[in-house]
């Protein structure tokens, strides 16, 4: 006998798989591409013209980002608003986490309008970015953000974004692997929590580190660290 | 052996209030205003709430004063083996016969106690509930085992002592309604809960009742399915019966990525 499945059955799968795959996937590579920075303006200007470069790239940017994305937020807002929250007679530790991740998940929805107006389509009036976006301008990349990174709430607003989303992402690890089945023993979702949290933490690390680096080369670490190792001569290869 | 002898002293309460006072959720009749009605009785040693509304009952006078209809709840085993008392007692879901005043007191630090209706089910009168829908769920899971003939079969196939605990664990369930009033998810009938998941576990383990897997996993792959579970994990921390409930969604859930998801994968 064949299973029926409902619409809002699939939804949800959907909603978790594109939490998961693709935006799980393009949130590593922009940290990756955001950590840059820590060595300097040319380094993230030509890794940015590097993603200018991505075969593609408009389908890879809408059908990769935009659309997960897009659908992503938009059934997560129709999902918190199901939710009666009860942690006030109900104080327990998963209890909260659900709170946490309905939470940062409407704080990223806002978080991430500011974020693709101003820096991806430079829309917003007053901000170093206006008419002048980060992307299609790889040349002026660094010095964009670092701009507009000297209004300090502009900091902190980012700063705030990048914690919440590596909570939101790092806890949905920890969803999926029990929405779908795979963790489910009591002993063995602790570890995946821990592993979750510890994830979580090592992110928004990460995360503000990028920021920071943006005003203070290197970041939060000692300049040393983020220092170009001096290019070897090429050996030429010798005659016979 | 330690010095407790294994035994673990209760906390008592050694200074007891003189007199308890029970706000008491009161409803005419179903789709009737909610109000509040205090009533304030002689504290009194082994109380429990049931006791203290029957108390309340032999004398339904408030405690401004007014004279009032007695409060309405239901009651059956009076050993928590029923779950017909079930209601909310102090903001937290529990059956009222197993809920000793004494305990409430201490844990409070005053001499007032707020007893409610539970919120997820229509409210019949004052602090009774129909929990019809409880049953509903059962049969939209399928939760039983279908009777394989008229005539004996002979003895049925054996279960190994694990399964047979497991499934003794997920047999204690009294449908009570704890778990669906704790649930932050569930709210108007939008999602079919533990207690139904936990049953239809119960009736998949069954050596026979294996052959209507399908049947049972269609009833959780509903609008109101087991995908509407948000993990908030305050089903099992408020079942009084200890049914490893969070354990059964999620046994469930691989289930149904298997078996529902993935099906097509197997045509």
């Amino acid at each position: 006998m064949a299973i029926k499945i409902s619409k809002t059955f699939l939804m949800r799968k959907l909603h978790q798989i594109t939490g998961i795959v693709p935006l799980g996937t393009f949130y590593f590579v922009h940290l990756f591409t955001n950590s840059k920075s820590m060595s300097g303006d040319q380094v993230f200007n030509d890794s940015v013209a590097d993603i200018h470069h991505i075969p593609y790239l408009l389908f890879v940017e809408i059908g990769g980002i935009f659309l997960p994305l897009l659908f992503h937020s938009i059934y997560g807002i129709f999902i918190s608003a199901e939710a009666r929250n009860n942690v006030s007679n109900y104080g327990y530790g998963r209890n909260w986490f659900y709170v946490f991740q309905r939470v940062t998940g409407i704080f990223l929805f806002f978080f991430l309008i500011f974020h693709l107006a101003n820096l991806r389509f430079g829309l917003i009036p007053g901000l170093e970015s206006y008419g002048n976006p980060v992307a299609g301008n790889a040349d002026r990349a660094f010095a964009i953000v670092a701009a507009e990174f000297k209004n300090i709430w502009i900091l902190i607003f980012y700063i705030l974004g990048v914690t919440a989303t590596a909570w939101h992402l790092a806890y949905g690890f920890f969803l999926f692997a029990v929405d779908w089945g795979i963790v489910i023993g009591e002993k063995a979702q602790r570890y995946a929590l821990y592993g979750s949290v510890g994830l979580s933490i090592l992110l928004s690390i990460v995360g503000i580190n990028a920021a920071v680096a943006f005003i203070e080369p290197c970041g939060l670490l000692p300049r040393a660290f983020c220092e170009q190792v001096e290019k070897n001569e090429i050996v030429k290869p010798q005659k016979f | 052996m330690s010095e407790t002898n294994g035994h673990q002293e209760k906390k008592r309460l050694t200074n007891p209030p003189k007199t308890i006072e029970f706000r008491v959720s009161r409803r005419e009749k179903l789709g009737a205003a909610q109000y509040t009605e205090t009533f304030e009785i002689p504290y009194r040693k082994s109380l429990n709430v049931i006791s203290a509304l029957i108390e309340i009952r032999k004398n339904p006078v408030t405690k401004e004063g007014k004279q009032t209809t007695p409060p309405v709840w239901s009651m059956s085993c009076l050993e928590q083996v029923c779950g017909t008392c079930t209601m909310v007692i102090n903001g937290r879901v529990r059956q009222s016969c197993s809920a000793l005043i004494d305990d409430l007191l201490l844990a409070s630090g005053g001499n007032k106690i707020t007893l409610e209706p539970m919120s997820k089910f229509p409210n019949v009168r004052d602090l009774q509930v129909d929990r019809t829908k409880m049953f509903d769920h059962l049969k939209q899971v399928h939760a039983w085992v279908e009777l394989d003939g008229t005539h004996s079969l002979g003895p049925g196939p054996t279960m190994t002592q694990e399964v047979q605990q497991e499934r003794y664990a997920y047999s204690r369930c009294m449908t009570c309604g704890c778990c669906l009033e704790a649930c932050p998810q569930y709210h108007d009938d939008n999602y079919i809960g533990p207690q139904a998941i936990a049953q239809a576990k119960l009736f998949n383990m069954h050596p026979t009742g294996k052959a209507d897997i399908d049947a049972r996993l269609e009833g959780l792959v509903g609008d109101d399915g087991i995908t509407n579970c948000g993990n908030a994990q305050n089903c099992v921390q408020v079942c009084p019966m200890s049914i490893p409930l969070t354990r059964a969604i999620y046994e469930t859930n691989r289930d149904v990525t298997i078996n529902a998801l993935f099906g097509w994968l197997r045509k």
